[in-house]
């Protein structure tokens, strides 16, 4: 009930059409004019109840304003009267409901006042729902993507070795697959350990030109440490057509990196080697912790690694029976749990995998 | 791998500092992951003269030394009761960190500032053994021998004044596995020549084939053997200066001729194995298959029977060694040895590492061979440690080698064609600037394409120590790398679009964000779990066949086993309310064929399971907390339905058969089976530890997909008022609600807008073993205004069915 809203949107044109008012007669609308003026001042100054029955008594009591407003009317002339005391009866009205709609405003608020309503006590809450970081961080690399241009696609953990390693040039036998400690389920039957099988799955299933990312749990079998646990998460991406280049790669992945840490990023790629991509990359970016300077959490170097990428090796065209000529293409590949320990500073991935509700609030 | 600064420098000139020869290294594809400064704990320690001893004027137990650093002085004030004038010592100045203070209990280290003892200045400190972690003798200053030089740092003395670069290898570059290696890569970088050790090796004039023969019978798995005899050797330890190389790399010493061949394998990258002469049969050596199944006991002293594919090295009689992979205990070099033969071989590298990983043996030398050593170095290696041998252990060389190469593996020559490279690089290089490039990695241009008609095709040769090296986009990787991938410019395309059916991932993150809404907290967890946890639901298992332990050796089919972990270790830190969700996969072992198998037998499925417990709602100063019920979680199932356009659901009750749940209900959308609700049962609560009741909800995400009504269509609102009307029904305790529920709808038909049920009564007001049920029903006709008579019909019609069907009445 705040003042502005109780404010009387009150008008009383005094309109005249075709009469000759007299002398007595503009008087008697001047008078009604101020009252009315009067009373719409006064009531808004009123604070309490007994400030409203002194408002009573001026105007609406049987000696008050409008009381004698009525009993000068006799002076009016007789042609004059009616006009004039539709005029005063409007009036009346007004200043009635003026008086009613203030009294009910003072009423209520002695009603909450007798309540003794303690307003800062708290209020009633709902549960509240959290996402947990992991998926937060895959959401905001998604979203930087789709923006570019990437579509999406998945492929099952239990893979073959097929699509697993041979296709994506690792050779049986060869010391290449060390770099990935696999657990297996049958003999040629495994637990993915990384998620670039599903690029085979897509270039079997398609022609060029492709343009993907690839998110997935992954495994790996490492013992469980602060530093690796036995599974994680990859968003591996993929783009192969006409003319692709090692330039378009880093032209990519560097618009990438800045949207998602920051334009101010510095950047380098050095080379490094996968068995599916030849040029092989990994893309570093300089700490923001130190800002390169050098600390624990980039092991002084000043650099953070967020990547590994290269061109897509011609050996991988012929396992998919893309022609290596025609077309070139790009892959590159991150660790959401790696990029999530950075972002917030945690120290131990284990904590990802604990979801304390104490942890998981915080994101 | 560890790489010495020092032991690098013996092959090539630097002047620039360890991080920046890191960068380089790092930059040019040979990751330095660590920078360790081996005598870094004595910067500022120095081997020092006593010069002057003179006694403190305050001070019985103190002395003033002048001690000589150099051509510098410095006076020390010291309390040791052994010092006097002439002795070399360990001085630390202002600014060194003495590693263990003697006068702290836990030995913590401090740092030398300029103090004043009893009034005298002292700029430094004279230490003991135990002050600098060399030794545990306290009571007096480390005196060091007479002739020590003096003036040099502690650490030089020490021989520990060394940087090691952790250097992280990738499989593809076996040709950097040594300083020779790492040298010649810093070496074309820089534009630094490498200095190769020039090997003068005095034989005698006795011709090796008098003494020893080699049998390659596999000349497959052993393409090139190469040896040399030396007599007359003496075994003892080796000089300290090579005991200091090998142990700053991580090698620990043995003996003279075990310390040379590590130490050349260090240097050049090329293992070698030195054999008892004497304890080789027939001085023949044979190179060939195992045959049989036979015991062999290796330097390690295990014993492992021999696979019949493994490549041996064998005397006339017995094997003596798995062949690149590690030698045999039976000729293994010992004091007694007085003559030695040393292996230099180049081995298959796919047999080698069949071998390392069927044995589980991962040694120095079948990492190096595994990955590819170069067959062209082996005389090389072989000769450098013959001379090492004659001028640490003395002995004579038999004159020549046995070289057993029945067919050069020569260089490579591989075709490149320019516009390929620049295309793929986004660069555009001269062939001239290709063929420089690639000579920095000793990659040679034979042929400049002058005859080829495109002028456009260029041919090189490449050294044999780069077995990576075997086709075109090789060579554009080499050409990338000399290049510098710094150096290639950014570029991006403007985005092509190409959509891929990806709704099944967009529905998941839709579905999450509604669960989130509803106030739940998502988790995430391990998909590995104990067998005897996963079976609990299903004997179709997916089994891991080499799990990391056993509580992780099969593939959940469930997502409510790793919930209840989340949910123990909650109420465990002081968490006793929880919603908590995860949206994850779940896998079968499943031989019949269905929608979720890529891989045959094999199935994965996207799963979400909600979880709740402890209050129904968050505790407020004037609401008494609630503990949850079955029925709170039916009503967020179906408030969540409702936010996922979901209908046509049914709840079907049942109970004691699931082996998780005590009693729930199995959800059905339109028909099919979309999961269940459930209070989970005692035994499997304590289980996990659990002392407090857990409701769950597992639902399959892809028959929520299938289901979800797709098209959203507009209605016009209802014209005509609602009537509403309240009915109380009463019919025995044991009917399920649902049935009067169905005879309500099928009595009132299209007019029931909408019903509720507000009460449920049992007790005096009415008659025992009955309950009264109260519902508020709201009807509405959609074309007209519902007169009073029509309502009393269908009002009629609800009571009838009631009384009729379900026995019951209604409670005025
Ligand atoms: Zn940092």
């Amino acid at each position: 009930m705040t003042a502005g809203k109780s404010r009387p949107r009150l008008s009383i044109t005094i309109m005249v059409e075709d009469f000759f008012i007299s002398y007595i007669g503009n008087t008697m609308l001047n008078k009604i004019g101020k009252i009315k003026q009067s009373a719409i001042n006064d009531i808004q100054t009123i604070r309490s109840l007994s400030d409203l029955d002194n408002y009573r008594i001026k105007y609406l009591a049987r000696k008050g304003l409008v009381a004698d407003l009525f009993d000068e009317l006799r002076n009016v002339s007789a042609e004059e009267r009616p006009h004039i005391g539709k005029i005063a009866n409007e009036l009346r009205n007004q200043v009635q409901s003026l008086f009613d709609e203030k009294k009910q405003n003072l009423e209520s608020n002695v009603k909450h006042e007798q309540k003794r309503l303690d307003l800062t006590l708290p209020g009633r809450l709902s549960w509240v729902g959290t996402q947990h970081p992991l998926t937060q961080t895959l959401d905001e690399i998604k979203r930087i993507f789709f923006r570019m241009g990437f579509g999406i696609a998945t492929g099952p953990e239990i893979e073959d070795d097929y699509h697993n390693f041979e296709a994506l040039n690792f050779p049986p036998d060869h010391p290449a697959r060390d770099m990935q400690d696999t657990f297996f389920i049958s003999d040629k039957v495994l637990l993915r350990t990384h998620t670039s099988p599903v690029q085979i799955r897509i270039m079997e299933n398609q022609p060029p030109p492709v343009r993907v990312i690839i998110p997935g749990r992954v495994y790996r079998n490492e013992a469980v440490s602060a530093r690796s646990y036995c599974l994680f998460h990859q968003v591996e991406g993929l783009y192969i057509d006409e003319g692709v280049t090692f330039s378009e790669l880093k032209g990519t992945l560097v618009a990438f990196a800045k949207e998602f840490y920051g334009s101010d990023i510095k950047y380098r790629f050095r080379p490094s080697y996968f068995p599916f991509t030849e040029p092989s990359a990994e893309m570093d970016i300089t700490c923001f912790l130190c800002k390169g300077k050098g600390c624990r959490m980039c092991k002084q170097t000043g650099w953070l690694e967020i990547l590994g990428c290269g061109m897509v090796d011609p050996n991988v065209y012929k396992f998919v029976g893309y022609d290596p000529e025609k077309y070139s293409g790009y892959a590159f590949g991150m660790g959401i749990e790696r990029i999530t320990l950075l972002r917030y500073s945690i120290d131990d991935i284990r904590i990802l995998f604990e979801n304390d509700v104490r942890f998981l609030k915080q994101f | 791998m560890r790489i010495s600064l020092n032991w690098l420098k013996q092959y090539i000139d630097l002047t620039i500092s360890p991080s920046e020869l890191a960068h380089h290294l790092t930059m040019v594809g040979l990751e330095v992951e660590n920078i360790e400064d081996l005598g870094g704990k004595y910067n500022n320690f120095f081997v020092g003269k006593v010069l002057k001893v003179e006694k403190h004027p305050k001070a019985d137990k103190l002395v003033i030394c002048e001690v000589g650093i150099g051509k510098q002085q410095y006076q020390i004030v010291c309390g040791a009761p052994n010092v006097t004038p002439g002795q070399k010592v360990a001085v630390g100045l202002i600014g060194a960190t003495v590693p263990r203070n003697q006068h702290d209990s836990d030995g913590k280290p401090f740092t030398l500032s300029q103090v004043k003892l009893r009034g005298v200045d002292s700029y430094g400190m004279i230490c003991s053994e135990y002050e600098l972690e060399l030794g545990e003798d306290k009571e007096g200053i480390m005196v060091l021998p007479p002739d020590s030089v003096g003036g040099i740092p502690l650490a030089e003395y020490l021989h520990i004044d060394d940087i090691i670069f952790e250097v992280g290898i990738t499989p593809n570059r076996p040709d950097a596995m040594s300083h020779l290696g790492i040298a010649r890569e810093v070496g074309a970088l820089l534009n630094r020549e490498v200095m190769i050790p020039k090997i003068e090796l005095k034989e005698n004039n006795e011709p090796i084939s008098n003494f020893a023969t080699v049998d390659v019978l596999d000349s497959v798995n052993c393409p090139r053997y190469t040896a040399r005899v030396i007599m007359d050797v003496e075994i003892g330890q080796s000089p300290e200066w090579m005991q200091n190389r090998l142990k700053a790399v991580g090698i620990r010493p043995v003996n003279n001729v075990v310390d040379i061949t590590n130490y050349v394998l260090m240097e050049c990258g090329h293992p070698l194995h030195a054999f008892d002469y004497d304890k080789i049969s027939d001085h023949k050596i044979i190179v060939k298959c195992a045959t049989k199944k036979e015991s062999f006991t290796t330097l390690d002293h295990k014993v492992r029977i021999l696979q019949s594919d493994t490549l041996m090295i064998c005397d006339a009689k017995l094997p003596i060694a798995i062949a690149g992979v590690m030698g045999g205990e039976s000729t293994e070099i010992s004091d007694a040895t007085t003559k030695i033969i040393i292996e230099s071989a180049y081995f298959n590298p796919r047999s080698i590492r069949r071998t390392s990983k069927y044995y589980g043996v991962n040694t120095d030398a079948s990492q190096r061979f595994e990955r590819g050593t170069d067959p062209n170095i082996t005389a090389w290696a072989v000769d450098r440690a013959a001379q090492l041998i004659n001028e640490i252990c003395g002995g004579e060389t038999l004159q020549g080698r046995v070289d057993v190469y029945p067919e050069r593996i020569s260089e490579k020559e591989i075709n490149l064609r320019i516009k390929t490279t620049n295309d793929l690089l986004g660069l555009s290089l001269s062939a001239t600037t290709i063929s420089e490039l690639l000579s920095k990695f000793g990659v040679q241009l034979i042929d400049d394409g002058s005859k080829d008609s495109a002028k456009e095709l260029l041919r090189f040769k490449v050294p044999t120590f780069r077995p990576d090296i075997e086709r075109e986009i090789d060579l554009i990787e080499e050409i990338a790398r000399a290049y510098g991938y710094d150096n290639i410019k950014l570029k991006m395309s403007s985005s092509v679009h190409f959509l891929y059916d990806h709704h099944s991932f967009e529905y998941i993150d839709e579905l999450r964000q509604q669960i989130i809404g509803r106030g739940m907290m998502e988790v995430v967890t391990n998909s590995m779990q104990d067998v005897s946890v996963a079976s609990l639901t299903t004997d179709k298992i997916v089994k891991i066949a080499n799990p990391i332990s056993k509580d992780m050796e099969a593939l959940r089919p469930s997502l409510i086993p790793s919930m209840l972990d989340i949910i123990h270790h909650n109420i465990d830190h002081g968490i006793a309310n929880l919603r908590l969700f995860e949206i994850g996969k779940v896998y079968f072992n499943d031989h019949i064929t269905n929608e979720f198998q890529v891989i045959k037998g094999y199935s994965e499925e996207d799963r979400v399971v909600l979880a709740f417990s402890g209050n129904a709602y968050p505790s407020a100063w004037d609401q008494k907390p609630r503990s949850l019920d079955v029925f709170d979680i039916k009503g967020e199932i179906l408030t969540l339905f409702e936010k996922i356009s979901l209908d046509n659901i049914k709840f079907i009750p049942y109970s004691n058969t699931d082996a998780l749940t005590e009693y729930g209900l199995t959800i059905e959308i339109n028909g099919e089976y979309a999961g269940l609700i459930g209070v989970i049962r005692s035994t499997i609560l304590s289980k996990f530890n659990i002392e407090q009741d857990v409701f769950i909800s597992e639902l399959i995400v892809s028959v929520l997909e299938r289901n979800r009504s797709k098209k959203k269509q507009f209605k016009s609102l209802p014209k005509f008022p609602i009537v509403a009307r309240d009915i109380a029904i009463v019919v025995d305790d044991g009917l399920e609600i649902e049935k009067i529920e169905s005879e309500i709808i099928s009595a009132a038909g299209k007019i029931l807008n909408k019903f509720q049920l507000f009460d449920v009564y049992i007790g005096d007001q009415i008659s025992p073993g009955k309950k009264s049920c109260a519902y508020g029903l709201e009807l509405r006709a959609e074309d007209h205004t519902m007169t009073q008579d029509e309502i009393d019909k269908v009002m009629q019609k609800i009571i009838d069915r009631i009384q009729y069907n379900l026995n019951g009445t209604i409670r005025k």
